[in-house]
């Protein structure tokens, strides 16, 4: 149906219909925050099956070194977005034995972890929000069976309003994004909670503090 | 709705069915059971009243003022690179979904849960042209396979034990799986990952469209609907015009509200936020990301005193709460939307002579009304409905019937005749207190229902007798 005809006709069936008032100010919800931010964020995340850690810049190899053995991971993928911790993360991957690639399709779908950054740490919820740009894919963090995202200490914001509140700008500069709580998963079978459907089995949150 | 299938029977017949299945019952309310308390948990500790009214007035709000709101979403979506369609019915919905992938010689699709799909019969027409479409969400792949409609908007296979899942799958797939959650996930994981990695068109729902920013959210678990909108040359996205906020500042309530009421999760695995198609240097992503927005009868629903249905976030509280839910599951209701949800919104949606015994198939206990987390008056709906569909069908004789039983009713003397007559009339069908089965028309009541008979000696005649004062036996009030 033409646009117009269609907003036409949703415009004369709310003829005679009063306006409600938008309210300015919401409540609080369990997803707000509660002040606290890195300890809540690891007390969230690890609620979701997945790992936080509180990191220098120094421990980012041993970090990285940990997360691929404890994925028994042989290959990974890379997203440009965590450039600046390039040489550590390397470091990490080839003492556990893990040969590191460029992201693109292949490669992501046959590596066993995949390393990108975060753009914003929820403290209320243990999630992370990764943009997709030309420097960070999608795929990174979706197809290799391990996720690693790494985010910097001021990333942190306590609740989803400071969420939602800068959501608009982050999305101005990417074409999608996505907020990820822990790995994947289902209770679809009798509600069963199994880990690790489509998405990752595991993933872990490096905060890197600020020095 | 055009899903073009008529139903398989009336409420009462499909009950029945279902009714008569061993353990559904018990599987169906522990699994309800379970969802109740883990949204009491989810919400413990929030002020969940202040949630629900922000809720509604926000809802209220932009569905007062849709038509804006629509016009604002299409146009900063488009600024954005997204195809928006418009579709007045289901029909348009399907054929223009059919039309994208014709254009791009498409044979593979893979889908996410979207509800309006379900709405507008979405698949058999896909299947029909050929084209092989496969549900990604476990729960949907499993009673896609089965042959099934979904029986529950959040757990669309929540009516099939572990063992008839692995049955099932074995005898498709030509496996030896066991009756293993874990096991039957993997095998699934697995085998829908070939399908992500070659459908050439993804099709998924909408949760939320944003107005103001012309993107629009899918929340998932599991993350298939990552999968649909990153990994195929084409994304889909079905919404219902209703499905839209003004701006991501309401999410901050929207979301907590749908995810808490549906899951009991403060948040989804995943909350995907689609702002359109892949720029030119990205690595992925889609080519074309189109949002077909359906109107499919809700634009008749905006003037009426049933609007507020259009404020459902879908969440499926309401059908974990509700008592005939429970018993029968989403399969007694024969059609997409179940529960009581299902049964104001179908009626209004289909019509009456679809659906118009849905707004029965209800206690009216209003379980569902304390439940919703946009405060939709849902059992007002139902009841306002079974005015409106009495109205509609209600024959001469009924009609005659209830004036004669209203003026019989009206006048103390002929009320007392009435119930002399009712009495020595009964004495033939009462049995053990109860009056099991009545002849035609009192049998369409007491085919579904016992009827308490008129007692031995009725209150007014009491009241003469003994007056004000207390019968011996009754002094103690029992």
């Amino acid at each position: 149906m033409d646009a117009d005809a269609f907003l036409a006709r949703v415009r004369s069936g709310l003829a005679g219909v009063a306006p409600a008032p938008l309210p300015d100010v919401h409540p609080q919800t369990p997803a707000s925050g509660d002040g606290r931010l890195f300890d809540r964020f690891a007390e969230e995340l690890e609620k979701a099956g997945g790992t936080a850690r509180w990191v220098s810049r120094q421990d980012l190899s041993a970090e990285v070194y940990e997360a691929a053995v404890e994925a028994s991971a042989s290959t990974a993928v890379v997203s440009d977005d965590v450039a600046e911790f390039r040489e550590r993360i390397d470091r990490g991957l080839a003492d556990a034995g893990c040969a590191a690639a460029p992201v693109s399709r292949e490669a992501a779908a046959s590596a066993d972890l995949g390393v990108t950054g975060g753009v914003v740490g929820v403290c209320s919820t243990g999630s992370v929000l990764l943009r997709a740009t030309p420097a960070s894919p999608r795929i990174a963090s979706l197809l290799p069976p391990a996720h690693v995202a790494i985010l910097h200490e001021a990333a942190l914001v306590p609740g989803f309003e400071e969420l939602f509140d800068v959501l608009g700008e982050q999305l101005r500069e990417a074409n999608a994004a996505v907020l990820v709580t822990g790995p994947s998963r289902t209770t679809d079978i009798e509600l069963q909670l199994v880990r690790g459907v489509h998405g990752p089995k595991s993933m872990t949150a490096l905060v890197v503090r600020e020095e | 709705m055009t899903a073009g299938d008529e139903r398989a029977g009336t409420f009462a017949e499909l009950a029945h069915v279902q009714l008569e299945k061993p353990g559904l019952r018990r599987a169906i309310g522990s699994a309800m059971d379970r969802f109740v308390l883990n949204r009491a948990n989810a919400f413990a500790g929030a002020d969940l009243e202040a949630m629900r009214a922000a809720g509604e007035a926000i809802r209220a709000h932009t569905v007062a003022r849709l038509d804006s709101y629509l016009a604002q979403f299409a146009e900063a979506a488009e600024a954005r690179g997204v195809k928006v369609f418009f579709a007045a019915d289901g029909a348009e919905a399907v054929e223009y979904v059919r039309g994208v992938i014709r254009d791009h010689g498409a044979t593979r699709v893979a889908k996410g849960k979207s509800m309006a799909s379900e709405e507008i019969g979405l698949n058999h027409a896909l299947e029909a042209d050929g084209v092989d479409v496969v549900e990604t969400d476990l729960g949907e792949y499993i009673v896609q396979i089965a042959h099934e409609p979904p029986s529950h908007i959040i757990v669309p296979a929540i009516h099939k034990k572990r063992d008839e899942i692995a049955e099932l799958f074995n005898d498709v797939h030509h496996t030896d799986l066991p009756a293993d959650p874990p096991e039957l996930t993997r095998f699934a994981r697995e085998l829908l990952r070939d399908r992500f990695l070659s459908a050439e068109v993804g099709i998924t729902g909408v949760n939320f469209a944003v107005a103001d920013a012309g993107a629009f959210v899918i929340v998932t678990n599991e993350g298939n609907g990552r999968m649909c909108s990153t990994l195929p040359k084409v994304h889909v996205a079905l919404m219902g015009m209703e499905r839209i906020v003004p701006s991501f500042r309401e999410l901050a309530v929207m979301l907590p509200l749908l995810t808490g009421s549906a899951t009991g999760q403060r948040v989804t695995a995943y909350l995907n936020v689609i702002g359109g198609p892949r720029g030119p240097d990205d690595v992925d992503g889609p080519d074309e990301v189109h949002v077909v927005i359906l109107d499919n009868g809700r634009s008749r629903l905006l003037g009426t005193e049933y609007r507020s249905v259009l404020h459902c976030i879908r969440c499926g509280a309401c059908q974990n709460v509700c008592p005939v839910y429970r018993q029968v599951g989403g399969h007694g209701y024969g059609t997409v939307y179940g529960g009581p949800i299902g049964a104001v919104l179908t009626p209004l949606l289909d019509g009456f002579e679809r659906a118009g015994d849905l707004p029965y198939a209800s206690s009216l206990c209003a379980a569902c009304t304390d439940v919703c987390p946009v405060r939709i008056p849902l059992h007002e709906h139902l009841l306002s409905l079974r005015r409106d569909v009495a109205r509609e069908r209600a024959g001469a004789a009924e009609r005659s019937a209830f004036r004669t039983w209203s003026a019989v009713w009206s006048r103390p003397w002929s009320y007392r005749l009435a119930a002399r007559f009712g009495r020595a009339g009964q004495a033939l069908f009462a049995r053990g207190g109860r009056i099991r089965r009545a002849p035609f028309p009192l049998s369409r009541w007491t085919s579904g229902r016992d009827l308490p008979p008129i007692a031995s000696r009725t209150f007014r005649e009491r009241w003469k007798r003994t007056g004000h004062r207390r019968e011996p036996g009754a002094a103690d009030g029992r």
